[in-house]
């Protein structure tokens, strides 16, 4: 008998610890949006930095090329490695272009020359979305503005990628 | 698209664009000693696979969580709940449906189950996260790519 109201005590118990975490969790998620908005310091800024792509300045041609690379990535719950790809190559002014592979669209992986009926243009397998060169869409083809352009620089003849640009609507 | 509340918040928005689902198949059974560690490799592996898939095609296809089976359960019961499935998902503009998995024997019922059964010889063992295995999934990756898109 006086077993059985320990068991209820010691169920009680548990109860309200349980209540009361997750009233601490429910007053986190409250506080957290809001200390995103006003503190700089608690936003991830990992994005920003260069990465080596592995490519060296030399043989970027006017052919796209495709490169993939990894940057460490915190996201929440999980630090991991990243896998990012970028199309590059030099326009017609010589300077550098290093364009995402992501669909403007919802997203699919674009390639160059990914379809032969379209030639000199970036290709998006999902929904027939089409790229010029300097990744401008395509009119009257899914995507609604171009591709994004990754930032870069050059050190020691080799390519750093940085934070991928959205750009304008053509 | 995966399922989680990101992805189906634009799935929603932008239905009519998205039609195929990938479902994996794995295999879990914790009885037989012998197959434990392989079976849990397999799911290691189809896992990162069906996610490259995805990652290629996402905006034209749903993945699906994976469903789970005992090896030893009769298939025809799997088949039926598959299909059934299926039919559910089917109420969404949804018109390719693939299955993948590493176990051969759904190859036997292949003709009842309600869509493609995408069957990929398996890799046995390995480290997932060594050069070579990312090398071979990739290639794998963009062959079932390749004919994913046969389908469209
Ligand atoms: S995702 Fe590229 S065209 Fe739709």
């Amino acid at each position: 008998m006086s077993e059985e109201k320990q068991q209820v005590s010691r169920r009680q118990f548990l109860n309200y610890t349980l209540t009361g975490v997750g009233g601490f969790m429910a007053a986190g998620l409250l506080i957290s949006p809001i200390r995103m908005a006003i503190d700089p310091v608690l936003k991830p800024s990992s994005a920003g930095e260069y990465a080596n792509v592995g490519l060296a300045v030399e043989d970027i041609t006017t052919e796209p090329q495709r490169v993939d690379w990894k940057i460490d990535q915190v996201d929440g719950w999980y630090e991991s490695k990243v896998n990012r790809s970028a199309w590059v190559f030099k326009n017609e002014n010589d300077e550098i272009m290093a364009l995402s592979p992501t669909c403007t669209h919802l997203g699919c992986v674009v390639s160059w020359e990914g379809s032969e009926d379209h030639p000199n243009e970036f290709f998006c397998p999902c929904h027939d979305g089409r790229y010029y060169k300097d990744g401008t869409n395509i009119a009257g083809t899914p995507p609604t503005r171009p591709l994004d352009l990754y930032d870069h620089k050059v050190e020691n003849g080799m390519l750093y990628l940085g934070k991928a640009q959205v750009r304008g609507e053509a | 698209m995966k399922w989680n509340e990101q992805d189906i918040e634009n799935y929603v928005g932008a239905k009519e664009y998205i039609d195929t689902i990938i479902l994996p198949l794995l295999p879990f059974q914790l009885s037989q000693d012998a197959n434990t560690k392989k079976d849990a490799f397999a799911s290691e592996v189809l896992t990162i696979f069906s996610n490259e898939i995805e990652k290629e095609l996402t905006g034209r296809i749903l993945l699906t969580p994976s469903y789970y089976y005992l090896k030893s359960a009769d298939k025809e019961q799997e088949v039926k709940r598959l299909n059934a499935w299926v039919e559910d998902m089917k109420k969404q503009p949804f018109k390719h449906i693939f299955y993948v998995s590493f176990d051969s024997s759904w190859k036997k019922n292949e003709k009842d189950l309600n869509g493609n059964l995408l069957w990929l010889p398996g890799i046995q063992s390995g480290d997932v996260h060594s050069e070579e295995m990312q090398k071979l999934i990739r290639q794998q990756v963009q062959q079932i790519v390749e004919l994913i898109r046969s389908y469209w």
